[in-house]
């Protein structure tokens, strides 16, 4: 085959399942990233406890083991889920602990007169945060989560392990067959940098637009 | 006399073991432009930020036409801690110009000025982005509605601040030295426009600031600040040119030879 041929036979399922998990767990990631960075800065101590427990056990343990645990031990319990529900439940769950302290210090990152503004004009708790804290605070994530947008994308290579026919995958079955192992991991290699580098640029001109004479 | 609008009792504030405020005893009246004067850490911006719940007060009670602003009635009619709703009813009598102005810098001018009409008193859109260019009409920026704060000068930004929040009608000011951190020469347009909002307002203006003329020139009355007390309280005339107390006498002297 030549490198051509390889990269075209890597583009059907493989891509397609990579792009799902990417788009799917980073959804999960952000969601449970806001959520518990808004969580850790409640005045209750027992939601911070919450958080704090989640945020550490998922940052202090390794992805790979994550996806292992709930793909292979959960259906012990009686829990079971397709391949696909197992990478972006654990992709998601990982990211959204780093996400939400990334949440956590944007949001303690603005600056403190916005709030008192916000006081002086009457917003409920809950209109100064949506309104007010945090469209500035998304501005000064934006890098941060951009990163860990990328980090997801390459960590979805893992999921290949559990099973699911990603672009790693593919590249694993197709290297078996023919052997090229040089222009097949080459053509793996090129896949995740093209795309990876567009979420990349794409990040830093959503980055500018939202700047734009502003901050 | 008419009742007073704001009412303070025996105020007290500590922040941690230090006392700022003293079982301060203080009233302004409908209409009334009062200015706070004192040197530094004399207590005077806290004693206007606890009005705009700002700090939390230590002890002693706030009432706002005639209504608690820190406390509520229990049924057995003993104060407690005011709920966050009857904190924020009474809170929307008071509105507050900062010294570092806090405009919305992801906003226009425009959407700084309608944004608290809208979303916290839940007005028209179209009623309040006209009340808001009138607004800005009166500070003489209306050119600057479609600005974003960061491409104005220190004394536009100012006068962005005071028309959100003079749009939300509230019938206290605190204007905490809304000059001290302007340029010089931006100075006297702000003075400017807060003189032409006292003179045709009728709302009560809480002024603090180290601008002696024009203290004189917009307040019915001064008060001294000095070690969390007012020390001294009256007409501009009385306080700054016959000063009765030894520490007013002193800051008036310090004062004047800094000019």
């Amino acid at each position: 085959m030549t490198f051509w041929e390889i990269i075209v036979s890597m583009l059907g399922q493989g891509l397609f399942t990579t792009i799902v998990t990417t788009i799917l767990a980073a959804i999960l990631a952000l969601v449970l990233g806001f959520a518990g960075g808004l969580m850790r800065l409640s005045n209750n101590r027992f939601v911070r406890f919450i958080v704090a427990i989640y945020v550490e056990v998922f940052r202090g343990t390794s992805l790979l083991v994550q996806l292992f645990w709930i793909y292979f031990v959960l259906p012990m319990f009686g829990i079971t889920m397709s391949a696909l529900t197992a990478a972006v439940l654990a992709i998601g769950l990982n990211y959204g602990a780093y996400t939400s302290e990334v949440v956590r210090s944007g949001i303690q990152s603005v600056d403190k007169g916005q709030t008192e503004a916000s006081i002086a004009l009457n917003f409920t708790p809950a209109q100064r945060m949506r309104r007010i804290i945090i469209p500035q605070a998304f501005i000064i994530m934006l890098p941060n989560l951009g990163n860990q947008l990328i980090e997801l994308f390459k960590s979805t290579s893992l999921v290949a392990l559990i099973t699911l026919t990603d672009l790693t995958y593919q590249a694993n079955v197709l290297n078996a067959s023919t052997l090229q192992t040089t222009e097949i991991y080459t053509a793996l290699l090129v896949l995740y940098f093209l795309i990876a580098w567009p979420l990349t640029k794409g990040i830093q001109i959503l980055e500018r637009k939202l700047t734009e004479g502003r901050m | 006399m008419a009742e007073p609008i704001v009412k303070y009792n025996k105020v007290t504030k500590y922040f941690d073991d230090l006392q700022v405020l003293d079982e301060i005893d203080f009233e302004i009246q409908p209409g009334e432009k009062v200015a706070l004067i004192g040197p530094s850490g004399s207590g005077k911006t806290t004693f206007a930020r606890l009005l705009m719940m700002l700090e939390e007060i230590t002890d002693g009670t706030i009432e706002v036409e005639g209504e608690y602003l820190w406390h509520e009635k229990d049924d057995k009619g003993n104060l407690k801690p005011a709920s966050s709703e009857h904190q924020r009813k009474v809170r929307s009598n008071i509105g507050m110009v900062f010294q570092h102005f806090h405009l919305f810098p992801h906003m226009t001018v425009l959407q700084n000025i309608i944004e608290a009409p809208v979303t916290v008193q839940g007005r028209d859109k179209k009623e309040a982005t006209k009340a808001g260019k009138d607004m800005l009409d009166k500070v003489g920026l209306l050119d600057k509605a479609d600005a974003y704060p960061a491409q104005l000068s220190g004394g536009q930004k100012q006068r962005v601040a005071i028309a959100r929040a003079l749009v939300m009608q509230p019938k206290v000011l605190i204007f905490d030295e809304p000059t001290s951190a302007l340029d010089p020469e931006l100075v006297g347009e702000v003075l400017e426009v807060i003189k032409s909002i006292a003179d045709e307002g009728e709302a009560s203006m809480l002024l603090i600031t180290h601008e002696m003329d024009f203290a004189k020139e917009v307040a019915d009355r001064i008060a001294f600040f000095d070690g969390g007390k007012i020390v001294e309280d009256g007409p501009p005339s009385d306080i700054l040119y016959n000063p009765q107390s030894e520490r007013l006498k002193d800051f008036l002297e310090r004062f004047m030879n800094t000019q």
